[in-house]
């Protein structure tokens, strides 16, 4: 018997070699597709360095506490030894990415910037219910409790329909209120009051309808310390939504029936959107007003814009978020005074916009733990108390206990060392259950709120009557609600 | 033991009837070589465009992995009786036709300039083609830095002459300026690819019609045009395509505001996919968009056919 070999030719000794490798490839990549190792424990010994080499990634909104925590983070390093990475991006960047990370069953973002109308209410099911580790005894407790977070924030920025769990923790919480030129308003006082028939000191006293006339009276009185007397946040954006929310409120108007509640823990379904009403109506009517005598640039300004005119001396006054506290203290030192928003015809109302940061409950269970002990270092009365002192960013306390301690209560006045904290007494007011102002927590909120701020931007546009807009927004919003979300 | 010769395809070839051709491969050898190629390209396209299609006639689940929910031709009905839709696909035709006639038209009466300019004629084609490299978004950011009305030298060039308005304030100038912006960057493309074509008609042709007693109107009207109308399609052609999806711009200055005026499809393409995540109404703007790009290339395509240069 004779067997005959073949010698492979160079053609099938290339194909082979290709084959190889593209077999080789292929397998590496499943392998590290599929391959994904929980971060590392040590049983026993120090709670808070239990995980330590692991890395976390932490997704935020480019915000003043994260800006704060990004530049001295090496405390938690040296507690936990745990590497945390942050990276910051514009909201609606965050929103897409989170999005995508929580669709793709892995969590390269362990710690996530939950914004409650963007994040939590659309993506609940995606975060971890943190009472479970709270609950665990391997893990430290948050220090205080949750009851030590400011309730209505808790609720608003933590919780999703449900009282019981909480996806979220409070982290930062801006707030709009009433920021003006104090040192205008001290030359003009005389003048202003003779003029206008009222004291003209800003204040949760004042109504939209006085807001209106001082601004007017700055317009006609003060021109050659600023141009205008007032400017907003009226761009079709989200800040025009937030902007025309504390006009509405104020006149009785609401997005939904029961619109507290739909603001505090939301809702899945919010039933039909009551923006027809007649309160809505006078309220969009007051505010078309009101940016007939704004500056005329408003309607291209989001808060960096009206932010920015502000310190650039060219508003008197404006209705923004409190963080811009301490930008303004920077430009304007002294020169700013910050008080609770007006009231209208029902009563005030301070747009809340605070956030909270979750765990994605795509976390394995070592990395989850790990989460948690940056949730809880990140949200601690010292960590908040060392934001507000930072020079890099600083946002503003979400705890009841670090508003009273003594040097945040002295910080209050001026000189101030934590410039946000000049605003604590209007925030205080702001956050009163009757007084803050909560957007509703839908699921779907993102596409109503682009419906809303668009009809907005056209009636303040000359495109529609206030009745138009708030009808088409009506309608536009019913649609929206009744498609469902699915997620 | 015969083993090899059992199974020889050559041996064996030789016992069939000598009448029967040989059988050819069913992949030859070209397409053995375009099969890496075409595995690429179905990864890369034909499988998202099939996916884009189902996904078009579902609701997209992302918790839990992505799934879809057949919802038959919902996503199809409400794209086509989305008023606000419509109103966007106008101002899309609105758009298209005001950057890519005025970067024409702009850009060959610059080709003209210049080619008629002798001395530093690099330089100026240099300085001129200074925007075309910049990237979009960097254009909508000098854009809105220069028309902001607190900081802004347009704006305020326009307030000393009078304009008391802000640019990106009302919907009409807002328009207009992201159209600007646009033919701002883009002119100096079609100058170029003009300045080219213009290059190579012959001189002897511009001479004998200038002895023919040929003025600058006739010599353009009759002799230049038509050398480069080739070449002007071509152009026509790849700033049409490009325009169909502009974004960047209007993304960074308005967002798509004020009141819609400049939400143009791919915009509002990007917002439902990536704000409103509702993917399977994306997929249907998107499938839209596609044919829409496809009836304007097809147009093109078909005129440069029509006169032999796609051969």
């Amino acid at each position: 018997m004779q067997w005959t070999v073949d010698q492979p030719s160079r053609r099938d000794v290339l194909r082979g070699a290709l084959a190889a490798g593209a077999a080789l490839t292929l397998g590496g990549g499943v392998t590290a597709c599929g391959a994904r190792g929980d971060a590392p424990r040590t049983a026993g010994g120090d709670q808070w360095r239990q995980y330590q080499g692991t890395t976390l990634n932490f997704i935020s909104e480019n915000t003043a506490p994260t800006a704060a925590i990004a530049a001295d983070i090496r405390p938690f390093t040296d507690l936990t030894g745990i590497d945390v990475r942050i990276v910051t991006l514009e909201l609606t960047a965050l929103v897409q990415r989170v999005a995508l990370d929580l669709a793709s069953g892995r969590a390269q973002y362990q710690v996530i910037y939950a914004d409650p109308y963007q994040v939590l209410a659309p993506y609940q099911r995606g975060l971890v219910d943190l009472r479970t580790l709270q609950a665990d005894p391997n893990l430290p407790d948050l220090p205080g409790g949750v009851e030590d977070f400011i309730p209505a924030q808790l609720d608003a920025a933590g919780r999703f329909v449900d009282a019981g769990p909480v996806y979220a923790l409070p982290y930062d919480a801006p707030t709009m209120i009433w920021q003006y030129r104090r040192d205008l308003f001290d030359k003009y006082r005389g003048r202003m009051a003779a003029d206008l028939g009222f004291d003209p000191a800003p204040g949760g006293d004042r109504t939209w309808e006085e807001y209106f006339r001082m601004a007017e009276w700055f317009n006609k009185n003060a021109t050659s310390d600023v141009r205008y007397g007032t400017g907003h946040q009226a761009r079709q954006h989200d800040s025009l939504m937030n902007d025309f929310s504390n006009v509405l409120w104020s006149y009785g108007g609401t997005y939904f029936d029961n619109g507290k509640e739909v603001g505090r823990l939301g809702a899945r379904d919010p039933g039909p959107c009551r923006l027809d009403a007649d309160a809505a109506i006078a309220g969009a009517a007051f505010y078309q007003r009101l940016l007939g005598i704004a500056d005329p640039a408003s309607k291209t300004w989001d808060w960096d814009g009206v932010g920015a005119a502000f310190r650039a001396g060219r508003l008197a006054m404006c209705p923004n978020w409190h963080e811009f506290a301490a930008s303004n203290e920077q430009v304007l030192p002294g020169k700013v005074g910050y008080a609770a928003l007006p009231k209208g015809p029902a009563g005030t109302a301070n747009m809340y916009g605070g956030t909270g940061v979750a765990i994605s409950a795509n976390t394995l269970p070592n990395e989850r733990g790990a989460a948690w002990l940056f949730l809880v270092w990140a949200t601690s009365p010292q960590t908040q108390l060392a934001n507000l002192k930072s020079k890099a960013g600083g946002g503003t306390p979400t705890r009841t206990s670090v508003y009273e301690l003594p040097e945040v209560r002295a910080a209050e006045q001026r000189p101030s060392q934590m410039p946000n904290m000049l605003t604590a007494a209007a925030v205080r007011q702001a956050w009163q259950a009757d007084r803050i102002g909560l957007r509703p927590k839908i699921p779907m909120w993102n596409e109503c709120n682009t419906a809303i701020f668009t009809q907005l931007s056209r009636m303040l546009t000359g495109g529609a009557s206030p009745e138009e807009a708030m009808r088409s927004i009506k309608s536009r919003v019913d649609q929206i609600v009744a498609r469902g979300w699915v997620a | 033991m015969a083993h090899r010769a059992a199974s020889s395809p050559v041996l064996g070839q030789a016992a069939r009837p000598a009448t029967r051709a040989p059988r050819q491969p069913r992949v030859g050898f070209e397409g053995r070589m375009m099969t890496p190629g075409l595995i690429l390209l179905a990864a890369l396209s034909i499988v998202p465009f099939l996916a884009l299609i189902a996904m078009s006639f579902s609701r997209v689940r992302l918790l839990g992995g992505v799934a879809l929910d057949v919802v038959g031709l919902t996503n199809w009905v409400r794209f086509f009786t989305d008023a606000d839709m419509w109103m966007s696909w106008l101002r899309t035709i609105v758009y298209f036709v005001l950057t890519v006639g005025l970067e024409m038209v702009l850009g060959i009466g610059i080709a003209l300039c210049l080619y008629r300019v002798l001395r530093g004629r690099n330089i100026l084609l240099g300085l001129l083609l200074l925007p075309m490299f910049a990237a979009p978004s960097i254009v909508g950011l000098l854009g809105r830095y220069l028309t902001d009305s607190t900081f802004g030298l347009y704006a305020w060039v326009l307030r000393s002459l009078g304009y008391g308005g802000d640019i990106l304030g009302s919907p009409a100038t807002a328009f207009a300026a992201v159209v600007l912006m646009d033919v701002w960057e883009w002119t100096p493309l079609i100058a170029l690819i003009t300045l080219a074509g213009l290059s190579s008609v012959p001189q002897s042709v511009r001479e004998a019609a200038a002895v023919d007693g040929a003025g600058g109107w006739m010599a353009l009207r009759y002799i230049i045009f038509p050398a480069i109308s080739n070449v002007l399609l071509v152009a026509l052609l790849i700033r049409s395509m490009d325009a169909i999806r502009y974004f960047d711009i209007i993304w960074v200055t308005t967002g798509g505001g004020p009141a819609d005026a400049t939400k143009i499809v791919p915009v509002r393409l990007y917002e439902t996919a990536f704000r409103f995540f509702d993917l399977g109404y994306a997929a249907a703007i998107g499938l839209a968009m596609l044919a829409f790009s496809i009836i304007i290339a097809r147009t093109f395509v078909r005129l440069l056919d029509v006169r032999g240069l796609t051969r």
